[in-house]
């Protein structure tokens, strides 16, 4: 094996180009980087699978039925906070159908929340498995509950744990962002993050700003729902399918769980209908599927099909926790930032993870004093778990429109405040050229007018940033690159493909590297036997994935090569290839006829990644990774006698490393700007404080944005990067997508009002509020 | 105290008895009764009624003449995907919010969740499944592949059956799309890139 070496790469973007030097692995291809000319990475190109996609081919969890396979259903607590006094499940299995009945809980148990699991049932139909659940005998004895997360927080608040919590992250949580500080009452202290003195600099400051900001409770909301089928292969080996980000979470979960060895659980997840941070593990985050379906299945002696409805899908599956942010900005005479401090509750019900993200603390970093503080409060409420870039949304709105509000008491230009403090130079060129393509300044001006004339229909311009790291992860994905002596490319890998497009990015890297078409790459995906994987969370997929693919194909080119000089009568050094076509001098070989003279079936080549060597020109914090830089500009109108806020437009400049697949990337920002802005406007989990349960878990008062609620029109502009991060160049971006984009929006209508709407989501009656015409409801 | 005292939408079938709400369907379509020993008789005034057993039901599917014995309580959408296997409708919402479950009855885009198996009894079916001919895609399918109108492809099917209802009209614009497909639900964010395929297959198709 040659030792490291050094290559010079071209990094950076726009016209900040430059040379740096780096350090690659034994082994490593040279990296993609500012000079590469390639012909398909980087060109727009169809999703591969989507042939499956529009005809009702493509198999989803939902969908598979193995022979025999029996129907779950679930009892779940319908008390926020109650007592098991006893439980008898017996009757249940008399019941018509039923195969196996299960309790989860004992007597004596204490409930937390409204959705817990109770019980369980394996049943031949599912009309069999709910009936069968109705003679499940359970005698609760309620207690007191606290759902609001400020009653929470008051002495002599009901109790949600009685010990010390431990947090439970998934490979959907950002790298680093965990951790507890302490535990008093139902509050739980997050570390801080911490810069200077934001106490002496907002005593220094000449120009205060000070308010509270909320969030909501958001959920998932994936079309599918959490879903995992169990079929036993043997006393210690089974079959799983499962509608995961993590094939091999649920794979290992489960095999703890029953105490099976990892490599006898073979899970598949040939599609899933999305999932946005909820769905890793064998289990939901509030309930033990793996274990339900697995123990049921057990029981039974059959396959267990356990498919949450979309009720229990709101109630136990996970949630973004929601937000109550104190802001305090202080600025100098000059109007530059002396402090920025934020103390942010919020509650991810039984769960942990309510921080706000980095925005306050990493965006806007010539502020030489930044404190922010987060605290997790417990309620009697389903746990949240991490949710497209958790924490990031909530603490961008909150930051971001205390900044606006501030620079109107300095009377300046939101954008010249945000270049003023921001550092990151991608960041800075994303707010330039927003500035002109948005046509920023002419918009606030039209805005200023229609404000000063008091006209009923406003518009209003906002601007936020996002900050996000490259977690593209080393060591955690090997990929299997093989050419058959037909001729045809095949590539394996143990990855779910979310929705975000890596299948189709996967042939790409493969068609680059071996010059064939992307239509002659068969890529495989899904399954836990081709391959150790990552979780598709966190915006690491694209970066970890694609550098090992690319090592096998490089490995496998490199064989190839080996045995076209053979065949020419050279030496493989003279060998170049074009157009799919081994050639040395005026002697070349065809693709087809080169595989023919593969000894054996095939050529197979494996290839990981080694960790990040690359972070031009900016690292996030405390790491070594690429910080990634986007922004977001929405313009709105706002209709002053309805209070109703209709997003006209959305300016998405984002920086994802080197864009794989323009195609796919634009319509995962498109995705991200969508869940975005109905986050600002209508989604909310509405709780009943008299009895602790969820009013809204359904899809029609759980409003999700329709084709009608979204945004008239949304640019996807990238300014690609060259960070020298690995070898493709790809980072991710399905988090960074979404984290301006409730931020930008409520800044647009404090523009197109004059006075800001503090609280998310942005519905017509706190819009009136703000406007005075109508009294305010009691805060969340 | 017990747990569970809730209503169902089924139970709810269950409760009303089917025969009362098919009679307050389609009277003219009504199968012939099917009841088993012992069973109620049919209520005065209803040519027959059926269940609670399963009763044969005919209909046309995706093309194909189909047979089934389904009990009257059943969704089209439950009898599609657990009694004749066709996944392509979704499972979302279950309870007409979302369109994943979007099927063409005679034509016309309806959510195969708020139909009963045997509303369709002599009806023409389709289903995505349906969508392509002799295994090539329709020109829609395809305009949804170029245009990237999906993303994890689970509101597809329905999303595609929402549009392919809309497709001949002439002069379809933006709004009309948008309209069509205000009742399928995408979390993933295609709604864009589905207007922007529905237009463009509109013209291909014109």
């Amino acid at each position: 094996m040659p030792d490291d070496s050094k290559v010079t790469l071209k990094v950076g973007f726009a016209e900040q180009l430059r040379d740096i030097e780096v350090q690659l692995p034994a082994g490593e291809p040279k990296p993609w980087d500012a000079r590469a000319e390639l012909k398909v990475v980087g060109k727009p190109h169809p999703r591969v699978e989507a042939p499956l996609k529009v005809s009702g081919a493509a198999k989803y969890t939902h969908d598979i039925v193995p022979q025999g396979a029996l129907w779950a259903a679930v009892l779940r607590c319908p008390h926020a906070c109650a007592l098991v006094e006893s439980i008898d499940v017996a009757p249940a299995k008399s019941q018509p159908g039923v195969a196996a009945a299960l309790a989860l809980v004992k007597p004596g148990e204490r409930m937390i929340f409204a959705g817990q699991d109770v019980a369980a049932v394996a049943a031949k139909t599912a009309e069999q498995a709910e009936a069968a659940l109705q003679a499940i005998a359970v005698q609760y004895k309620p207690e007191a509950f606290v759902i609001d997360t400020a009653a929470a927080m008051q002495d002599g608040a009901p109790l949600v744990h009685r010990g010390k919590v431990e947090e439970r992250s998934t490979e959907g949580d950002e790298p680093g962002a965990g951790g507890s500080a302490g535990q008093r009452g139902n509050v739980r202290t997050s570390p801080s993050m911490k810069k200077g003195d934001a106490h002496k600099g907002l005593r220094m400051a000449k120009v205060s700003h000070e308010a509270t900001y909320t969030t909501q409770v958001h959920t998932h909301s994936a079309l599918e729902t959490h879903s995992i089928v169990v079929q036993w292969d043997g006393p210690k080996q089974a079959t799983l399918w499962c509608s995961t980000q993590g094939i091999f979470s649920v794979r290992d979960e489960f095999a703890e769980i029953f105490e099976l060895k990892p490599t006898d659980v073979h899970v598949h997840t040939e599609f899933l209908g999305g999932g946005f941070g909820a769905k890793f593990g064998a289990s939901a985050p509030g309930s033990r599927m793996g274990f339900i379906a697995g123990e049921l299945a057990r029981q039974a002696g059959a396959p267990v099909r356990l498919l949450l409805d979309r009720k229990e899908e709101h109630l136990c599956t996970g949630n973004r926790p929601d937000s109550r942010q104190q802001v305090k900005l202080g600025a100098g005479a000059n109007g530059q930032l002396t402090a920025i401090h934020v103390v942010a509750h919020g509650t991810a019900g039984i769960g942990t993870g309510a921080g706000v993200g980095r925005n306050a603390f990493g965006v806007y970093s010539r502020c030489p004093n930044i404190l922010v503080e987060s605290h997790d409060v417990f309620t009697h409420a389903g746990p949240a778990t991490a949710m497209r870039a958790p924490g990031h949304p909530q603490g961008a709105f909150a930051l971001e429109l205390a900044l606006d509000e501030l620079a109107k008491k300095l009377k300046r230009d939101p954008l010249d405040l945000r270049l003023a403090h921001d550092e990151h130079p991608v960041r800075r060129h994303q707010f330039e050229l927003g500035r002109k393509q948005f046509g920023w300044d002419e918009g606030k001006k039209r805005a200023a007018a229609l404000r000063d004339k008091q006209a009923r229909v406003r518009r209003g311009f906002g601007v936020a940033g996002s900050i996000w790291g490259d977690f593209g992860r080393g060591k955690a994905v090997v990929a299997t690159v093989s050419v058959m002596r037909d001729g045809s490319v095949e590539v394996k890998n143990g990855l779910q493909d979310i929705g975000g497009g890596i299948t189709t990015v996967v042939a790409q890297v493969v068609a680059e590297v071996l010059q064939r078409p992307i239509e002659a790459v068969r890529v495989r995906l899904g399954d836990s036997e081709l391959g150790p994987s990552v979780g598709s969370g966190g915006s690491v997929t694209t970066a970890s994935v694609t550098p090992a693919v690319r090592a096998a194909a490089e490995a496998v080119k490199t064989q190839l090569t080996a045995l076209a000089a053979k065949q020419l009568g050279r030496k493989p050094e003279e060998i170049t290839w074009s157009e799919g076509q081994a050639r040395a001098g005026s002697k070349s070989i065809a693709w087809a006829e080169l595989c023919k003279k593969i000894e054996g079936e095939a050529i197979v080549a494996t290839g990981t990644r080694p960790e990040t060597y690359g972070a031009y020109p900016v690292k996030f914090m405390g790491g070594n990774s690429y910080q990634i830089a986007g922004v977001q500009f929405a313009e709105v109108s706002v209709d002053t006698w309805t209070g109703v806020v209709t997003v006209e437009r959305v300016l998405a400049i984002h920086d994802c490393g080197k864009v794989m697949n323009p195609l796919t990337a634009r319509s995962q920002v498109q995705g991200g700007v969508i869940l975005g802005t109905s986050y600002a406007l209508t989604e909310q989990r509405i709780m009943d404080r008299v009895r602790g349960v969820m009013l809204n878990p359904n899809l029609e008062t759980y409003k999700i944005a329709g084709a009608r609620d979204v945004p008239r029109a949304i640019d996807v502009v990238f300014t690609p990067v060259d960070t020298g991060a690995n070898n493709t160049g790809a980072i991710g971006i399905g988090e960074p997508a979404t984290i301006p984009t409730a931020a930008a929006i409520a800044c647009a209508v404090h523009d197109a009002l004059g006075v800001a709407v503090r609280d998310l989501p942005l519905t017509p009656d706190r819009v009136l509020a703000a406007l005075g015409v109508v009294p305010a409801r009691g805060a969340s | 105290m017990s747990d569970r005292a809730r209503i169902t939408r089924r139970g709810l079938f269950r409760g009303i008895g089917t025969a009362g709400l098919l009679a307050g369907c389609k009277p003219s379509e009504r199968p012939p009764t099917t009841t088993e020993d012992g069973e109620q008789p049919p209520p005065a005034g209803s040519a027959g009624a059926l269940g609670p057993g399963p009763s044969p039901l005919e209909f046309t599917l995706n093309g194909q003449r189909q047979v089934a014995e389904v009990a009257p309580h059943v969704t089209l959408l439950a009898a599609l995907r657990e009694q004749l296997r066709v996944t392509g409708p979704k499972v979302v919402c279950d309870r007409g919010a979302c369109g994943a479950c979007t099927v063409l009855v005679d034509g016309v885009a309806r959510n195969s969740c708020m139909m009963l198996a045997h509303d369709v009894d002599g009806a023409a079916v389709t289903t995505v499944e349906g969508l392509s001919q002799g295994g090539k895609l329709s020109v829609l399918q395809e305009a949804f592949i170029r245009h990237d109108a999906l993303q994890c492809g689970f509101c597809t099917s329905g999303m595609l059956m929402s549009c392919q209802a809309l497709l001949g009209r002439t002069q379809l614009e933006r709004e009309d799309v948008e309209a069509a497909i205000a009742g399928n639900l995408c979390r993933c964010g295609t709604y864009p890139n589905v207007v922007a395929a529905v237009l463009d297959a509109a013209k291909g198709s014109a």
